[in-house]
């Protein structure tokens, strides 16, 4: 059985014993209800948590963004401006719901639901601490590529149900974008599976070790390489800058989200300030070590160490987010003609390369990375 | 067994509601956006079948693939023009064409209901199988057995789909007249 967040909780023993103790109170076996409870109120957590990170994402943006260009950003709702997301969020809610007239009713109002339905499914496997993982899927990093492409139907349909010439183009711009950018991104992650030999999260966090040279991103030269092709796709794939044609906003007015306003438009940030948060956990889990400490955790206590690991592994990730903001207020708008020259001429055929590499490296060096070879252990 | 009962059941019932959704709509983008609905379900009936790289399989070929292909197709076609203004009794359900197609729909439900009537037959051992088989990994089988003992199948699928490829390159280069 895949283990989930449930198994992990009823595996505690004084867990353990109040459900058997309730269990003998009700009658029934309550253990499946208890897992279930265990999940749901996970799953909450977990979205709540990354819905805020998502929030303050913009805030982030607004404070970064303000940093590089010499000025001071929101400060003004709270110290330092830290309750602006708030103040926004109050905005969004108040705001008239707009409907365009010409606008397909239905399709408008799903689109940005599906938009943030395959951002927030994503969670399910993104891996905080040891154990702490919604389910740990056998086919993790494959279950996070396929339902992630829902944000790009999700995208398509808002342009297209808009009814108007800039959601349109920007939809299409959007759905093209994240399709093509998907191949070099999975690719570079199959290169990863073939090191850690499986495709669940909990196994490739568990191939590489607390110290960098323990990483897969210095595991051989070919992951090298292969994280900065994962890292650029996934950029594309998320509409972040300078692949943020979607919604250029000097040509496109704002994209495919043009005619939406409240809280349908705030749907639509969220997304993609929650996606952004998910590709830097994914970048962190599967190149950066995700959540392993330098020091054999096996004899300590759990809960502690798993407080530790998921403060590592959320950093990290939010460094990567650091980074992804850095690069949108550092590089200009790419053409919309070298967009996919840059997906189909350059990082696709790296990406095969570096697949290939890899496995001839696992052959040649029957799997030892980099770091071993030199330090001879 | 609780959680393998309450996925079933969303399962089922997203699959049949988006299905007849999809064939009763008049609106050819909403039949689309219903198709996405039902092999969405799909994808969690076979995860209630233990099968999840089949189910993670359907949701990357279908959602991520062949719906938006579909709704790109339809959007460059005409979009929502396309509605049915048909009243007769064989055309009253909208989006299923002539007489054709439903002379094709009979034989394909004919075939479908012999296999059903096929397995039902076979159900009490089908379900042992699937009583043993629950959650175990099927990623390494599915690996083992397409390099060993259907690995002609899969050249020649991957030889296919490389044609595939190749053909749709040609198709959309511009022509030499274009170029000068």
């Amino acid at each position: 059985m895949n283990s989930t967040a449930a198994t992990f909780f009823t595996s505690i023993e004084a867990v353990n014993q109040a459900i058997v103790t309730l269990s003998e109170k009700v009658g029934f076996n309550t253990l499946p209800l208890v897992s279930l409870t265990i999940i749901l109120v996970m799953a909450l957590i977990l979205t709540l948590v990354v819905a805020t990170i998502g929030g303050y994402g913009t805030y982030a943006e607004r404070k970064i963004s303000a940093d590089i260009q010499a000025r001071i950003g929101p400060n003004r709702v709270g110290p330092y401006g830290l309750l602006q997301p708030l103040a926004d969020l109050v905005k969004l809610l108040s705001k008239e719901d707009i409907f365009p007239m010409a606008a397909d009713k239905f399709l408008f109002y799903l689109a940005p639901f599906l938009a943030i339905l395959g951002v927030f499914s994503t969670l399910a496997v993104l891996p905080i601490a040891s154990g702490l993982i919604l389910t740990d899927l056998n086919v993790g990093v494959f279950y996070l590529i396929a339902i992630s492409s829902l944000v790009g139907v999700g995208v398509f349909l808002g342009g297209y149900a808009s009814n108007s010439k800039w959601s349109m183009l920007g939809g299409m711009r959007g759905a093209s974008q994240i399709i093509s950018y998907e191949i070099p991104v999975t690719i570079s992650i199959l290169a990863v599976t073939l090191i850690s030999g499986g495709m669940s999260f909990g196994k490739i966090v568990g191939a590489q070790g607390g110290l960098p040279h323990q990483w897969f991103l210095l595991h051989n030269p070919f992951t090298f390489i292969g994280f900065f092709v994962f890292f650029v796709g996934g950029l594309a794939e998320t509409n972040r800058a300078p692949f943020d044609l979607p919604e250029a906003e000097s040509e496109l007015v704002s994209g495919y989200h043009t005619e939406y306003t409240g809280m349908r438009f705030g749907l639509f940030a969220l997304a993609e300030y929650a996606e952004v948060f998910v590709l830097c956990g994914v970048a962190t889990a599967l190149f950066l070590g995700g959540y392993q400490l330098p020091l054999d955790v096996t004899n300590l206590p759990q809960i502690p160490v798993q407080v530790i690991q998921s403060v590592v592994f959320v950093m990290k990730s939010l460094f990567l987010y650091y980074v992804v903001i850095w690069i949108r207020w550092t590089l200009p708008r790419i053409r919309v003609d070298r967009l996919m020259s840059i997906c189909w001429k350059y990082l696709t055929p790296l990406a095969i390369f570096n697949l290939v590499g890899v496995s001839v490296w696992e052959v040649v060096f029957h799997g030892q990375s980099l770091a071993q070879l030199i330090l001879g252990h | 067994m609780l959680f393998l009962n309450v996925l079933f059941g969303v399962s089922a019932v997203l699959t049949i509601a988006s299905s007849l959704l999809c064939v009763f709509t008049k609106n050819i983008m909403h039949a689309c956006v219903y198709l996405l609905g039902a092999l969405l379900g799909v994808a969690g009936l076979y995860m209630t079948l233990g099968a999840d790289f089949v189910a993670v399989t359907q949701i990357m070929v279908y959602v991520g693939g062949i719906v938006i292909l579909m709704l790109f197709a339809v959007m460059l076609t005409g979009g929502k023009e396309f509605v049915s203004k048909a009243q007769k009794l064989l055309n009253l359900v909208p989006l299923m064409g002539n007489k054709w197609t439903f002379l094709i729909a009979s034989l394909a439900s004919l075939v479908f209901a012999g296999v059903t009537v096929q397995l039902y037959f076979k159900l009490p051992e089908f379900f042992k199988t699937v009583d043993n088989t629950e959650f175990s990994s099927t990623v390494d089988e599915l690996g083992k057995l397409l390099i060993t003992d259907h690995l002609l199948a899969f050249e020649l699928s991957s030889v296919l789909l490389l044609g595939a490829l190749v053909g749709a390159a040609i198709i959309a280069r511009p022509r030499k007249e274009e170029v000068k």
